[in-house]
């Protein structure tokens, strides 16, 4: 079920007529690759499905041969399907969560941010938030990279959890065999994770976060000094729950955390989305 | 707990926070007047299908009989090919009918909020196709 059908189909035209043989002849000699050049609907192998083909997103999570949760899949936020874009002046509008603007919303009473953070963010916000590095292209750092409108592909392995990020094709890895955090690591973009298991539950830490790197639209910082664990688990195959702590002295007053929630993607791919292939909006910034 | 009339318009406006299944963008789009609005008529001249965001441009000539290259901006490719368009939904010669909001500092560019093709069919707009868990 493609959703503009009512829009496209129309616009194709309908001469193939008697062509179709020397169609059949063309598809059989060149293969199914350029019929079909994308697969945004080719059926995910290997997940169980309802009577009527489609995914049965309540089973149970998968489990790895040693006994352990699998979170490997495509994810991205759990926004609702609807039809946010069906009418007239809707075609900038795009699913996205609602954390993405500001990560702190289901918190009462919002982040906790310092006095510092405060500063930071009317300088971040001046001229419609200008100054966020997504608008410059800059790579998609976790935990913010959870909620902004692309996927991310989890393979998991026995020492290794990989995050494949659809933004800039990047990728985040997280170490699941001992070692200790680095002391004193250099700064990066998505820091140094490393993660271990507390029962059904993957418990990532990360420090060695650059100290300029927002959380959300809205500009909310995290610094240097913060460590960052992230709680994944899996209570069905749809669903994966994330909860995002954070401990920053410089840019919070306290500790706290928030849970995103995650849907499995299925039936679709991964697309390439580099920024810098075509970025025009900053030039008109000036 | 109990909604007076002082606390039903944040809770409402909270609600409808939490209810939001999308937003218009997620970058700044302050290089535009969203408040204004351009409507415009042409024919296609290039389609720029790549990221971080596709690109027509369309050919409008104006009042005084002169032919001004409009550029609009759309969504990135990836949005658009989830609802199912491609880099072939739309070609140069084709005619369309743009509205969008103009961009503050610079001449003939805007970004595109609708767009029909010469039927009078909406283009780029539908959902994405999502199982919800």
């Amino acid at each position: 079920m493609r959703t503009t059908e009512r829009s496209s189909p129309s616009r194709r035209t309908s001469t193939v007529g008697a062509l179709w043989p020397l169609m059949l002849l063309f598809v059989w000699a060149t293969g199914p690759g350029l019929v079909r050049a994308q697969w945004l609907d080719y059926p995910t192998p290997g997940i169980p499905r309802l009577a009527d083909g489609s995914p049965d997103l309540k089973a149970p999570a998968p489990r790895t041969p040693d006994g352990r949760p699998d979170f490997s899949g495509m994810w991205f936020a759990n926004v609702p399907a609807r039809d946010y874009c069906r009418e007239e002046d809707c075609i900038q509008e795009e699913r996205m969560a609602r954390e993405q603007i500001n990560l702190g919303i289901t918190l009462e009473g919002g982040l906790p941010y310092t006095e510092w953070s405060r500063e930071q963010m009317k300088i971040r916000g001046a001229n419609g938030g200008r100054e966020d590095p997504h608008s410059y292209c800059m790579p998609p750092n976790f935990p913010r990279a959870w909620t902004l409108p692309q996927h991310t592909r989890l393979v998991q392995t026995p020492g290794m959890m990989v995050m494949l990020h659809e933004f800039n094709g990047a990728y985040r890895e997280v170490y699941l065999d001992g070692r200790p955090l680095p002391v004193n690591p250099n700064p990066t973009w998505n820091g140094y994770s490393t993660g271990h298991w507390d029962g059904d539950t993957l418990v990532i830490e990360t420090n060695g976060i650059r100290d300029d790197m927002w959380l959300d639209i809205q500009g909310s910082p995290v610094t240097e000094s913060a460590r960052v664990t992230e709680r994944l688990t899996r209570p069905a195959l749809g669903l994966m729950q994330v909860e995002i702590a954070v401990d920053d002295p410089r840019a919070y007053t306290r500790p706290w955390a928030v849970t995103i929630e995650m849907a499995l993607q299925v039936d679709t791919q991964m697309l390439e989305e580099i920024c810098m292939d075509n970025e025009r909006d900053t030039a008109l910034y000036k | 707990m109990t909604l007076n009339r002082r606390s039903l318009v944040p809770a409402l406006v909270g609600l409808c926070l939490a209810m939001a299944p999308a937003a218009r963008a997620h970058h700044s789009q302050s290089e535009y007047d969203l408040r204004a609005k351009v409507e415009v008529e042409g024919t296609v001249t290039k389609v720029e299908w790549k990221s971080p965001h596709v690109w027509i441009y369309v050919d409008v000539t104006d009042d005084r009989g002169q032919t001004v290259n409009w550029s609009f901006e759309l969504p990135s490719p990836v949005t658009l090919m989830r609802r199912g368009w491609t880099r072939d939904s739309l070609k140069p010669g084709e005619r369309v009918s743009v509205s969008g909001a103009p961009a503050r500092n610079h001449p003939a560019i805007a970004i595109a909020n609708a767009m029909r093709d010469a039927g009078g069919n909406p283009l780029f707009t539908g959902t994405t196709k999502v199982y919800e868990p």
